[in-house]
């Protein structure tokens, strides 16, 4: 089959590799209609998160039909011609994380839990296509995927509604969601949401499902930003304004009751402490780049929220403590805990509170994986959120 | 004695089982592939070698036994986790380096356990405790070539939550075969008895281990195959069998 294949920094190659098979009894085999870039891929694409594997088949964000289903799989959970998307977290739904509903923290799914324990103390879920301190799983850019504990994660999608309806319910829409839940905005508050990517739109969105009274979205991507005010939100461009005094302005010197960073590890920004902190990642002396954790942190209101679904490495410096504690913040972070999301989400695309497809810029054969990474990294050519279609020749593209 | 932590008897480290001299061959390489990369491993991976490198000059590299012990909380009772250690047949579903354990009487087992070149190692062990739900020890017949013993305590967590698995593994290097078991069964004793824990938790909440040995993959060259050496993931096997124990609740 197809796959695309991590073979170093900036280097993703296609390859012919072997056809996946069934290694565990809860496995199942996914022929793969429909395939993602996620903005968490690009800081694999920089080479900025350890343990990755020359040879890595990359992706986390798939949908497609079970092809194929391990003798552990009992028919009434999965079988063979089921049309599915499959969360990016891998939860086996038996141990006590699974059990507390922290599906993204499964015990039991890294089968390299030990090199996450070293960093972490304790190791979250194994994820697909990421880094093998998260398992090391091979992804979903390919033609076929397997899927470990697929009687729990998958989940069924009726026929009907078209593939770009749904396959975001893989990972950012519902990553977007918790990103807003975890906000924990009560209605009419104001949130200020740092980073207006595929995640970030969605947060917007989910902002105002769950009853934000005004959203006010951060970049500098002009297309990204008029997304977000299709959405409702006000926008702040930060290569224009200062943030923080805009935000001052705009809420009265009350600060945003919950600011969101949908933005991670590979920030950008302006100043002395931005420039010292790319020339650390550069260095290799850190891997992150956290300017908008400590702007939110400055930004927030008094007893706010800061919710953290952007992606972090490792440590970060300069981290503004004395505001955080003194300013009595709440902060709320994790991978998305997929299978909390993936039915009502699926429910609210079906009653049409929304319709996901609104942020695809590009559907391309897999073959243009490679260049895709760039023009999505780059954010040229207009490019939001890249689909790609494992089938589909080069030709015909 | 802290009960939680996996710990090494006397004041030696997991490393003297290596010897010193192996150990700073592996720094002096961690170090050189972590420079070589340039990338971003690199660094973690010439800092562990510096580390690696200091921890082995410090110590004198005599060996003496390791008495490793490692605690998990598993989401099952403690019938059901004594069940499924006390039949012996089961350990090598968990067991890193165990090939099998026969079960050839009530008390009495043979184990074949991963030697250097695939060449396996052989011996007798016997059960010297067994407390029903709580307890079973097990020590090597005396005149097996290689010393060790192990217990394992099963114990419920106050609140209802889950059992505590403790398990405790001693090897006495001696005799012949000594150097070989004590380089390939006790370099990383604390290691290889967390990994046995953690994958009978496995076993009992998820019916399976969890591994990735065996998917598919692009070409790995020389870089990806040393990183897959280093994440030691070739230890992680599969369970074809599920666990009987395993009760579907999700």
């Amino acid at each position: 089959m197809k796959a695309v294949c991590w073979m170093g920094k900036e280097n993703m190659q296609v390859h012919n590799v072997p056809d996946p098979t069934i290694l565990n009894p809860r496995d199942a085999i996914i022929r793969i209609t429909s395939t993602c870039i996620c903005g968490s891929d690009l800081h694999l694409y920089d080479g900025y998160v350890p343990t990755m594997e020359q040879g890595d088949i990359m992706g986390h964000e798939f949908m497609g039909e079970v092809v194929e289903v391990g003798p552990g799989i009992s028919r009434d959970k999965l079988k063979v011609g089921d049309r599915v998307v499959v969360p990016f977290t891998i939860a086996c739904g038996n141990c006590p994380s699974c059990q507390d509903k922290l599906w993204s923290c499964c015990d039991n799914s890294n089968p390299n839990a030990w090199i996450a324990e070293k960093m972490m103390g304790y190791s979250p879920s194994g994820l697909f296509g990421y880094t093998h301190m998260l398992g090391g799983y091979a992804g979903g850019q390919a033609q076929y995927a397997r899927v470990p504990f697929a009687d729990i994660g998958p989940i069924k999608i009726p026929e009907g509604i078209p593939d770009e309806k749904v396959v975001f319910l893989s990972d950012i829409f519902p990553t977007g969601y918790m990103g807003a839940e975890n906000c924990n905005i009560r209605p009419g508050d104001t949130v200020a949401v740092w980073g207006c990517g595929p995640v970030g739109q969605f947060a917007i969105r989910s902002c105002f499902m769950l009853g934000a009274g005004r959203v006010i979205a951060i970049d500098r991507v002009p297309e990204r930003l008029a997304m977000a005010r299709a959405a409702g939100a006000e926008t702040l461009n930060f290569d224009e304004v200062d943030i923080l005094e805009a935000l001052r302005e705009m809420t009265g010197n009350q600060g945003p009751d919950a600011c969101m960073d949908v933005v991670g590890m590979e920030a950008s920004g302006h100043g002395i402490v931005y420039a010292m902190d790319r020339a650390k990642q550069m260095m290799r002396a850190s891997m992150d780049r956290p300017i908008v954790v400590r702007q939110a942190i400055i930004a927030c209101k008094k007893g706010g929220t800061v919710s953290v679904p952007g992606v972090y490495a490792s440590f970060i410096d300069n981290v503004p403590m004395g505001a955080y504690v003194n300013k009595g913040l709440t902060m709320k972070t994790g991978q998305t805990h997929m299978m909390r999301y993936m039915q009502p989400l699926l429910e609210r695309i079906q009653r049409g509170d929304i319709d996901p497809s609104f942020v695809i810029s590009h559907v391309l054969p897999i073959d243009q994986a490679p260049q895709a990474y760039k023009t999505f990294r780059d954010k040229q050519e207009h490019c939001t959120k890249v689909v790609l279609k494992p089938w589909d020749s080069a030709a015909a593209a | 004695m802290n009960p939680y932590n996996s710990q090494i008897s006397g004041d030696k480290g997991p490393q003297d089982f290596l010897g010193s001299k192996g150990i700073l061959i592996g720094a002096a390489a961690l170090l050189a592939y972590g420079i070589t990369r340039r990338s971003k491993t690199s660094l973690a991976l010439a800092t562990a070698g510096g580390l690696l490198a200091a921890t082995s000059l410090r110590s004198n590299g005599n060996s003496q036994a390791a008495h490793t012990r490692a605690t998990f909380l598993v989401n099952t009772s403690p019938e059901k986790a004594y069940a499924l250690w006390r039949d012996f047949s089961n350990l090598a579903r968990f067991m890193r380096h165990v090939k099998s354990v026969e079960v050839l009487d009530d008390t009495h087992s043979e184990w074949v356990v991963r030697g250097p070149m695939d060449k396996e190692i052989r011996w007798y062990a016997e059960i010297t405790e067994d407390v029903k739900n709580e307890r079973i020890s097990w020590r090597s017949r005396p005149d097996s070539l290689v010393q060790t013993s192990g217990s394992v305590e099963f114990r419920p967590h106050r609140a209802g939550r889950g059992t505590y698995v403790s398990a405790t593994v001693r090897y006495t290097p001696g005799g012949t075969l000594s150097k070989t078991i004590a380089t390939l069964l006790g370099k990383h004793p604390q290691f290889m008895v967390r990994e046995d824990v953690r994958r009978f938790k496995a076993l009992l909440e998820a019916g399976e281990t969890p591994t990735t040995i065996g998917q598919s993959h692009g070409p790995r060259g020389v870089h990806g195959s040393v990183e897959q050496v280093l994440f030691r993931e070739t230890g992680n096997l599969a369970d074809p069998q599920a666990a009987q124990a395993y009760s579907k609740t999700a």
